[in-house]
């Protein structure tokens, strides 16, 4: 008799700005990343992780400000906060992002920034202010992306129209 | 007008109206180049918040191929022309003459192919709208992705657009006369700034 297989991890689905967070037992997903960012924090200790999906880089952007998820700015505390309720400790936690892709880059005025890259640049330095490390990245390039973030270890496995599975 | 949310059902009326001459030209044209019938439905305006644009057109999980240009001259905007991954394929063995189900790969030949159909639809689309209105409309070169359908639409208003929270666009679907139902999506987005002169080109308040 062969033995039963593992249960599947439950998934979490996050739109776009959105976000979730769990643990170990489940796998934050989200999917069709174009300029847009995923943010992902995890504490290894508490197995706990968070994920937003940001759409802009500043609030200064829109009329509409009311959803932390949308920026990078506020979503990165609202992950933290989140994280500590499930018992993770800011001092241990470690990030990783992934998206911000270039698009229809042809189309694009000489000179100016790709909103993929503002957001990833935004995201950073959301990061820098609330001293969470980086741990890896994915980002750039031309193609849109989708993530699937495992929180029994933390790994994040990226994919891509054409490409095989990117882990990080 | 400040507000996508404001157009009233007369000005929606007028902007169907003006698409169905636009999309009308456009079927003609890619009927001649695939020596097909084509149908078109009666045009939509959508009109979402930006969170909800990767559900505006079919499943977001879906791969497209999406040529997407500038309209440029008198009114300001984009035209998107997207085909699920498996229509671009069969439009391409349409356009280079092969033998159906022949296309492979999105290589060089079948990515200018595809363009190439973008230019010639935004082109008979901008040119109707042009003879309609009084205008001067310029496309500009086009640009393709292969790619999943919720990255396509949310970076083609996040990167081009100028709306960020509310956005809209002018969609028409069109039918390619075949067994396998064959369909795609031609979408016109004008900035809203060109949304008011189109208003003022056809006298509708």
């Amino acid at each position: 008799m062969s033995p039963a297989p593992a249960p599947a991890a439950r998934e979490r689905i996050v739109k776009v700005a959105d976000w979730a967070a769990d643990r170990a037992d489940a796998v934050i997903v989200t999917l069709g990343l174009g300029s847009c960012v995923a943010i992902m924090l995890y504490d290894p200790a508490a197995r706990a992780g968070a994920m937003a999906h940001v759409l802009l880089p500043s609030k200064s952007l829109a009329h509409d400000a009311q959803n932390p998820a949308k920026f990078p700015e506020t979503a990165v505390p609202l992950l933290i906060e989140r994280l500590g309720a499930l018992g993770a400790d800011r001092r241990r936690l470690v990030a990783k992002l992934a998206g911000g892709a270039s698009m229809f880059a042809a189309l694009m005025t000489p000179g100016t920034l790709q909103m993929g890259e503002r957001n990833i640049v935004a995201a950073r330095n959301a990061l820098r202010v609330a001293s969470i490390p980086i741990q890896r990245e994915a980002v750039g390039g031309d193609q849109g992306r989708s993530v699937r973030f495992h929180l029994a270890d933390g790994r994040v496995e990226i994919r891509a129209v054409g490409r095989d599975v990117e882990v990080i | 007008m400040e507000d996508v949310r404001d157009l009233k059902e007369l000005q929606i009326d007028a902007l169907r109206e003006v698409a169905n001459i636009g999309a009308g030209h456009a079927a003609t044209a890619l009927s001649q180049m695939t020596n097909r019938r084509i149908m078109i439905s009666v045009p939509r305006i959508n009109i979402a918040r930006l969170e909800e644009v990767p559900d505006l057109l079919g499943n977001p999980q879906d791969v497209v191929a999406a040529v997407l240009m500038h309209m440029l001259g008198d009114l300001t905007g984009r035209t998107l022309l997207l085909f699920p991954e498996r229509v671009g394929r069969r439009l391409c063995d349409m356009l280079l003459r092969r033998a159906p189900g022949s296309t492979g790969a999105f290589d060089a030949i079948e990515q200018s192919a595809l363009k190439e159909a973008g230019n010639i639809l935004s082109g008979a689309y901008m040119n109707a709208l042009s003879d309609f209105m009084g205008m001067l409309l310029l496309p500009s070169v086009p640009s393709l992705v292969v790619d999943l359908s919720a990255a396509v639409l949310t970076t083609t208003y996040l990167n081009f657009g100028h709306d960020r929270d509310f956005v809209f666009c002018v969609e028409t679907e069109f039918h390619i006369d075949s067994e396998e139902g064959l369909r795609g999506h031609f979408l016109l987005l004008p900035d809203l700034a060109s949304l008011r002169a189109i208003f003022d080109a056809i006298r509708v308040t």
